[in-house]
């Protein structure tokens, strides 16, 4: 049902991890996927950066993968927008894929490293909050809700790995029309 | 919670426009794009929006002449600039013409939410005040509601406030006593383009001269004895909307040369001040008694008097509109029958010919308090002729009476409608206390109302 693409090098207990969490979490079957390289036409080189929206973009292009409802993308690169500075992730709202990446989820914003643990938590939460947005879950004001936007991994620590009662509410409902669409 | 607020992105780059647009769709914002100046303004004339981001530079209509539209056309839509590194100067001149912020591409993810809640909270603030004013025009306005009159000459009364309203002119109201003076200064408050400022009445007869020159003007600290914080005056409580002097006959004469001062200069100085404070108010004032007859006695500046009666407006006594009596006991029953929650039916036809030969001294504030006395005391379902029989009090109207008699029965009266207030009754009765009292000795009249 949700498949977990590593895109470029990317290590393979982060994304099992990742896999495990969007299982538990969603309550959809979620499989690894083969590894897939990472497009180049996404480089900025002016930013030494890749643009996630162009990644996004080249994924959505993918035609192999019909079985699987959702796909999540993991990366290891710096990503960013056109407007901002960085992102943590990417997705299309209401579309089929998204995309993480744990290049600055490794550091704490001392610059120091965050252990091992923190950074698959991290991860995890991008991912899910990515996913989110695929299920047409918008931006959430409620403290510590998943569906927080966080500018920052301060931020990111301070949500729990948890949807608040009203994206839960939307979110079981589109998993349930996702689990009964004809062609599921 | 964010879904009605609507965004629109107007910017040539299409990365940049797709980009932004998609973030603030995240959000769960309603967020449009166009791709330049010309289709931005031709959106915006389609349609309402909160908030525009707006590139500088754009190959058909620039950012800043697009910022220059907006500002004119549609003031309340917030504007935040997108600029490129180096362009910065460009983006506090956009400030100066009116924009909210500016941001420079590409931003920090963290400074574009700050920005975009800061400007929806500044839109909910903006959005409360305008209700807040709204709800406060529209109190003022029902207030219109509780002039009630079918007479010719409450007809043409509302007329003049109509066309009154419309002008900033200083407005006299004259009327005897009750006749609903400051009823219609309200409404030609609501009525006028000063409604979403205040309404600030002042009865200038309430107060000793040093207490009202207080009151009028403010005062800073220290100015007097007890004066320990500063305080504004209703001329500066009123700014921008209307200064309601109600009983400007009874305004000492070296006050009205301030106040003259104050309607030429448009500036004041509280008490104890030396600060120049502008003022900007509408004012009407209302007098009952006859400010020419005034003028020739001494007591009122004629400068002043012209000052104020720029625009005069007579209010008829309720016995010059006798057609209204009716009309207006329903009027009166319906508010009190709602108050105490009586379950009465109306007036009965003797009740009603009987308040229709009344004269009413006291005008339309003695007919309410008669109705609100007759709802309290009433045992049956509707007002009978005896329910008023207090105003009669020794016959009916038309049995004939002494003037000895008459003048008993209307001091009685006042007494009665002033709820045993002496110096309220004497102000009516245009008699001085030391005259009412004696009036009362030799009458033996009871005075608890």
């Amino acid at each position: 049902m949700v498949g977990v693409v590593p895109l470029g090098d990317v290590g393979g207990v982060a994304v099992r991890i990742v896999a495990a969490n969007v299982q538990a979490v969603l309550g959809l079957a979620t499989d690894i996927l083969e590894p897939r390289p990472l497009p180049e036409s996404a480089y900025l080189a002016d930013r030494h950066q890749f643009d996630a929206s162009r990644i996004v973009a080249h994924m959505a292009a993918w035609t192999d993968l019909p079985g699987h409802r959702r796909i999540v993308g993991l990366a290891s690169v710096d990503l960013c927008v056109p407007i901002l500075r960085f992102v943590f992730g990417e997705a299309q709202i209401g579309g089929r894929f998204a995309l993480v990446s744990g290049a600055r989820l490794r550091r704490n914003a001392d610059g120091g490293e965050a252990p091992l643990d923190r950074y698959y938590e991290r991860l995890v939460k991008v991912a899910l909050h990515e996913l989110g947005h695929t299920l047409e879950i918008y931006h959430c004001d409620t403290p510590g809700c998943l569906m927080q936007f966080s500018p920052s991994v301060q931020h990111l620590d301070r949500l729990d790995v948890l949807f608040c009662p009203r994206c839960f509410f939307v979110l079981r409902r589109a998993v349930r029309a996702l689990v009964q669409a004809p062609d599921a | 919670m964010t879904g009605r607020f609507k965004i629109l992105v107007i910017d040539d780059e299409l990365i940049v426009r797709e980009s932004l647009v998609g973030w603030l769709k995240k959000g769960g914002y309603h967020v449009e794009g166009a791709s330049g100046g010309r289709e931005g303004l031709e959106r915006l004339e389609r349609e309402d929006y909160d908030l525009i981001f707006l590139d500088i530079k754009m190959p058909d209509v620039s950012g800043m002449e697009v910022l220059k539209q907006v500002k004119e056309r549609y003031a309340s839509t917030m504007v935040v600039m997108i600029t490129a590194y180096g362009s910065v100067e460009t983006a506090v001149e956009a400030m100066k013409l009116g924009a909210n912020d500016y941001l420079m591409k590409p931003f920090e993810p963290e400074q574009l939410t700050l920005l975009v809640e800061k400007l929806q909270q500044h839109k909910r603030l903006l959005d409360e005040n305008l209700l807040l004013k709204q709800q406060i025009a529209t109190t003022a306005a029902e207030r219109y509601q509780d002039i009630v009159g079918i007479s010719e000459p409450m007809q043409a009364l509302f007329q003049l406030i109509e066309e009154v309203a419309a002008v900033d002119s200083p407005v006299l109201i004259r009327g005897e006593t009750g006749t609903g003076k400051e009823l219609v200064a309200k409404a030609i408050h609501a009525r006028s383009p000063r409604r979403f400022g205040p309404f600030v009445p002042i009865n200038c007869g309430a107060f000793t001269e040093s207490l009202l020159e207080s009151e009028l003007f403010g005062h800073e600290v220290g100015s007097f004895t007890g004066a320990t914080k500063a305080k504004k005056g209703r001329l500066e409580i009123a700014q921008g909307g209307t200064l309601f002097l109600d009983e400007i006959g009874e305004i000492p004469m070296k006050m009205q040369v301030d106040l003259l001062r104050v309607l030429e200069e448009r500036r004041i100085h509280r008490v104890g001040g030396t600060r120049d404070i502008p003022v900007d108010f509408r004012l009407i004032s209302a007098t009952h008694r006859d400010l020419s007859r005034e003028m020739e006695r001494g007591h009122f500046r004629q400068d002043f008097y012209f000052r104020l009666n720029v625009i005069e407006i007579q209010v008829p006594p309720l016995r010059e509109r006798r057609e209204d009596i009716p009309v207006l006991a329903e009027h009166f029953l319906g508010k009190f029958r709602r108050e105490t929650n009586k379950p009465l039916e109306g007036f009965d036809a003797g009740a009603l010919e009987l308040l229709c030969a009344y004269d009413w001294p006291g005008n339309v504030r003695e007919l309410e308090n008669a109705v609100e006395r007759a709802v309290v005391l009433t045992k049956g379902r509707r007002l009978q002729r005896d329910d008023f029989a207090f105003l009669f009090r020794g016959g009916a109207p038309s049995e004939p009476h002494s003037l000895k008699e008459m003048e008993r029965l209307h001091i009685q009266r006042v007494l009665s409608l002033c709820g045993g207030n002496i110096s309220r009754a004497a102000k009516l009765l245009e008699i001085n206390r030391t005259t009412l009292h004696n009036k009362i000795k030799k009458y033996g009249l009871r005075v608890n109302g």
